[in-house]
């Protein structure tokens, strides 16, 4: 037992260990890719052969994603952006916070994008905390697919849709799903660049898997 | 110096006669080679094999005539043959020498082998074409090689289209379809970044904003938007990430 007169430990105590030890898995090592829909059957064959958890058939998932921002009052410093994730199909999933940091591509010899990433799981009232805060709901939309995993290494694979107010069904985005091979861990563990990018070579011709800067595509778009 | 160069000059023409000899030896087998196989496969021998012997063939011939036609061979053009001495008699070395294909230096062996133009009848209907070709009128020239050009283009029409449909029919059966457009992917990167295609059409009223005002104070009830289609249990991707994170052991350092 400990002493009695010693401080008991708190939550920033065990929080500020976890950041100095640096075991908080806060970076997000991403590639991105699609596939068109009359592909996704073989892409979905291969991966169940390369992955770990598919003894009983790929795991589905349907989410709905809201991203928030929050404005700086001064308008100095640019909005900041946070996500919240709802499982549709599982109904006592709680709600995902997530934030997410800009995206570093770095250079032609890092192998994946990383960004940093904070998630944090939450009640239903968390929505009502993010509109008290005076964040306002820039977009949403939900994702329809499936999830696999190798490793640490996790592969979505599904299907974007704009969510319609007029009618029931959503409208999906394009004609292709979306395929994101992605791993969260500490910094500074870039060894699991390295097996990304080897897994997603597996998965060529078929799909390609790479780094791409939306934010840049974004501006491309708009000029 | 007079006896270095002749010396010199002898060396060359020693190499030169050398690499006519071996091209000539090569020709020779080539076609003691042909020869022998329509001998003796006759019966099987198909096309391609055929083919590929006169392949054989005409490179050695190419050969041939690009060592007489270098700069090398040029000593030997001022060299004279002159028949000395022509005899009806048996010669047991020249025989020898060629395999038993000449066995003397007779009289109406040696014009042929000696000749250094074409023969008489063959030198006459090429005199004879060029003459017609001279006579010929500019006008009536043209129209020929117009026709001929028409002619041929039409042939290669034909033969190309005939190799389009062809290489288009295998490379269909062959090459795959496409199964991914970099244009969707970045149209889907970019909607889930940016919400670009998301955000227009979305009125501040719509189930968005509904769901943080109707949803937020009751807890996790009811899942969010319009619809929430039937599907088999399953973990969402929260679930997914908070897995990852417990996972980091194996590349800690």
């Amino acid at each position: 037992m400990s002493a009695a007169n010693a401080a008991p430990i708190t939550a920033t105590d065990s929080l500020s260990q976890a950041l100095k030890a640096n075991i908080i898995p806060n970076q997000e090592y991403l590639l991105q890719g699609s596939v068109l829909d009359s592909a996704v059957e073989v892409l979905l064959h291969r991966l169940r052969g390369l992955c770990d958890n598919v003894d009983a058939g790929p795991e589905t998932f349907n989410d709905q994603e809201v991203c928030f921002s929050l404005r700086d009052p001064n308008q100095q410093a640019a909005p900041l952006m946070l996500r919240v994730r709802k499982a549709l199909d599982v109904r006592d999933m709680p709600y995902q916070l997530r934030y997410i940091g800009q995206p570093d591509l770095g250079d032609k010899n890092r192998p994946t994008v990383v960004r940093s990433s904070l998630d944090i799981a939450c009640n239903g009232m968390l929505l009502e905390f993010l509109n008290e805060l005076g964040c306002r709901i820039e977009f949403e939309y939900s994702v329809k697919g499936y999830m696999f995993r190798k490793g640490r290494m996790k592969i979505t694979v599904a299907k974007v849709f704009k969510i319609s107010q007029s009618s029931m069904t959503p409208e999906p985005i394009s004609q292709s799903y979306l395929v994101e091979l992605s791993v969260l861990a500490p910094q500074g563990q870039d060894a699991i660049a390295e097996d990304m990018r080897a897994f997603a070579d597996q998965l060529r011709p078929l799909v390609h898997l790479d780094k791409i800067d939306y934010k840049r595509l974004g501006h491309m778009s708009v000029t | 110096m007079n006896m270095n160069m002749q010396q010199r000059e002898e060396k060359q023409l020693e190499a030169t006669l050398q690499a006519i000899l071996n091209k000539v030896n090569d020709l020779k087998g080539a076609i003691q080679a042909l020869i022998t196989k329509l001998e003796t496969e006759h019966e099987t021998i198909n096309w391609p094999t055929f083919l590929d012997n006169y392949a054989i063939l005409s490179g050695h011939l190419t050969g041939l005539s690009k060592i007489l036609q270098a700069e090398l061979a040029s000593s030997l053009r001022s060299r004279i043959v002159l028949p000395l001495q022509l005899s009806c008699e048996r010669d047991e070395a020249l025989v020898r020498l060629t395999e038993g294909r000449v066995p003397a230096c007779t009289h109406d062996l040696v014009p042929d082998l000696l000749r250094t133009k074409p023969e008489p009848q063959a030198e006459q209907r090429l005199q004879q074409f060029n003459h017609k070709a001279s006579t010929l009128s500019y006008d009536t020239a043209q129209k020929q090689v117009a026709q001929f050009a028409k002619v041929v283009s039409h042939v290669w029409e034909i033969i190309s289209k005939g190799r389009e449909d062809w290489e288009g029919e295998s490379m269909r059966s062959a090459a795959m379809q496409p199964t991914h457009i970099i244009g969707d992917t970045h149209a889907l990167v970019t909607a889930v970044g940016t919400g670009k295609g998301l955000r227009p059409g979305m009125p501040a009223l719509g189930p968005g904003p509904g769901v943080g005002a109707t949803l937020g104070p009751r807890g996790p009830a009811p899942p969010l938007g319009p619809s929430a289609p039937a599907l088999p249990k399953a973990p969402s991707a929260i679930k997914t990430n908070i897995k990852a994170a417990n996972q980091i052991h194996p590349y800690q350092r």
